[in-house]
């Protein structure tokens, strides 16, 4: 490749996001992800150079070293792969390595594809304790802590310092549900009210079932090049409208809430999140994002989650999140809208897997593909925001269209 | 079902998730066997550096740790600073201090001794620069700012952080 050149996205591909999937296992998922990838790209599997298998905890399928397993049933050998894991921010990790990986030379082509298996072949209660061991042990999951309640402190913290409601929260969990209406792919579509997310049962104050995103099975693959590989290898690079990824930032942040410097971040707010997306606005130009971007896909793990992230990303300043989303800013029609796919709520949340469908989800709406119901109209300029524990590891990736 | 396999669970008939009917390039492959697994570990679980903190709960002493560069208190404790890497020292705190936020959870794990519900708070203890989770019981309001203290269990526990809890002061 040569200095400066743009790394385009060439295709997408989604294996079903379900509560449960017995029709088979996540390689299964991963090989029908891969092939719808490189089918929407337009490239011969036997032409990508490289591979990137992005998964969480796949202790969780009775199976370790699930890149090589991939690598193995996807008839990549002998060529080179990487297995990247960064918790639920594994996709954002998986779209910034590639976009390493392309810059530096080491290949000019890669499939990437992620998965996690933690629908109901597994008890949720077995997931709980298992992802409750990515964050504290010693103290806080010995003291009977698990992350709904780490999220659930955080926004009892937003509530008290903004006046944020649970009405507000649950207008997100309307929005998202209903966005996932039109995505075929979707764990969870559905048409409810604000009403109907108040009175779902409680999990941990001020959450209530409805406000949670679902752990599904699924998984998610792109397939992304250097322009010139484009160019001479893929037949979307002719035929469809280009995107390309043109800035990716990651921010970190301490693991216990606790310990978290205040007043900013305080308990309330996801540092992670301010960190990645100033890295990724500053590669992609953008200075002022609500009217920068024309949508965005937002990790909604719980609905005031998406609220805290519209602020820490600079959609809004710190507070105003609830006001806004009461506006409808964030739904379709709106001046930004957020989570067009349903998100983590409305289509699912397989860890490996998510952040490269919000990925998808924002490239389908670049190239005006999306049904109807959910297309943002001429949209050219995306985000996606994905993050694992409580934001303790934030990638923000910025797509354009091209033309 | 033959019974020639004692850990089969089921034999499930799929339809494809993506309804296409006789187009379905998969449609060799939708009869799924599953099997009843499960997986076991034991561990010799350490607590390394920190075992201190540990011990000192057994004899109802809260031990944080102060940096020896900047003066800053942690609890939970740090055996290096978190801020800028010095190694810390151990020191005693009081086992009062203030609610921050607190959240009544309908979920508990197997961690959370037993209990149907339980409410977890972030307090910070008097002298700390940090705040630790710990359950917090016989409140009906946990509001943040309220002064709370550390309880002590009357009975042997399974962990450590079992030993202890935070009630209204």
């Amino acid at each position: 490749m040569s200095a400066g050149e743009d790394i385009v996205v060439l295709g997408g591909g989604l294996s079903k996001f379900a509560r449960e999937r017995p029709d088979g296992t996540p390689v299964d998922w991963m090989v029908e992800a891969a092939i719808a990838a490189m089918d929407d790209a337009g490239v011969d599997p036997a032409e990508i150079e490289h591979s990137l298998v992005a998964y969480e905890s796949e202790i969780l399928a009775r199976q370790l070293s699930m890149g090589q397993v991939i690598q193995d049933a996807l008839a990549f050998c002998p060529r080179p792969s990487i297995r990247v894991e960064a918790g639920g921010g594994t996709g954002g990790a998986a779209i910034r390595t590639a976009y390493a990986y392309l810059k530096s030379g080491l290949c000019d082509s890669m499939l990437v594809v992620g998965c996690d298996a933690v629908g109901r072949g597994v008890t949720s209660a077995t997931v709980r304790e298992v992802y409750a061991l990515s964050g504290d042990v010693d103290f806080e999951m010995a003291a009977g802590g698990f992350f709904m309640a780490y999220y659930a402190l955080m926004m009892q913290e937003h509530m008290r310092l903004y006046g944020t409601t649970e009405e507000q929260m649950a207008m997100v969990s309307v929005k998202n549900h209903r966005n996932a209406l039109s995505n075929p792919m979707a764990a969870m579509p559905m048409e409810i009210t604000v009403e109907d997310v108040l009175a779902s049962p409680p999990v941990v104050a001020p959450y209530k079932r409805l406000d949670c995103a679902v752990l599904a099975d699924g998984a998610a693959a792109m397939v992304l090049a250097t322009r010139s590989w484009a160019e001479a290898h893929a037949s979307a690079w002719r035929d469809k409208p280009r995107v390309s990824l043109t800035g990716v930032g990651c921010g970190t942040e301490r693991v216990r809430i606790g310990d978290r410097p205040k007043p900013y971040p305080g308990l309330a707010h996801y540092r992670a999140k301010r960190e990645a997306s100033r890295a990724a606005y500053a590669m992609a130009g953008i200075t002022d994002p609500r009217r920068e971007l024309d949508v965005a896909e937002v990790a909604d793990t719980y609905t005031g989650a998406e609220m805290q992230a519209y602020e820490d990303l600079g959609f809004c300043d710190h507070g105003q999140s609830g006001p806004l989303t009461a506006r409808g800013v964030f739904d379709l029609g709106g001046e930004l809208p957020t989570n067009t796919s349903g998100g983590l709520i409305g289509q699912g949340a397989p860890p490996g897997a998510m952040g490269l469908a919000q990925a998808i989800e924002v490239v389908n709406q670049l190239r005006g593909v999306c049904p109807a119901e959910r297309q943002v109209p001429d949209a050219r300029r995306g985000l996606t925001d994905i993050h694992g524990g409580t934001a303790s590891f934030s990638v923000v990736s910025v797509f354009e269209r091209r033309d | 079902m033959s019974d020639l396999v004692s850990r089969k669970l089921d034999v499930i008939e799929n339809a494809d998730p993506m309804g296409r009917g006789p187009d379905d390039p998969w449609r060799d492959f939708r009869t799924v066997e599953r099997l009843d697994m499960e997986l076991h570990f034991q561990f010799k679980h350490s607590f390394g550096k920190l075992s201190p903190f540990f011990l000192a709960l057994e004899e109802r002493r809260l031990m944080g740790t102060r940096c020896t560069e900047c003066g800053k208190v942690w609890m939970p404790p740090r055996v290096h600073c978190g801020d800028d890497l010095a190694i810390c020292e151990w020191v005693e705190l009081p086992g009062e201090g203030v609610l921050e936020a607190a959240s009544l959870s309908a979920y508990t794990l197997t961690t959370g001794g037993g209990e149907d519900t339980l409410v977890l708070g972030y307090v910070t203890l008097d002298g700390a620069d940090a705040a630790m989770l710990q359950q917090v019981r016989n409140c009906d309001s946990p509001a943040p700012g309220l002064r709370v203290k550390a309880v002590w269990a009357e009975r042997p526990v399974e962990h450590p952080m079992q030993l202890f809890w935070f009630e209204p002061a």
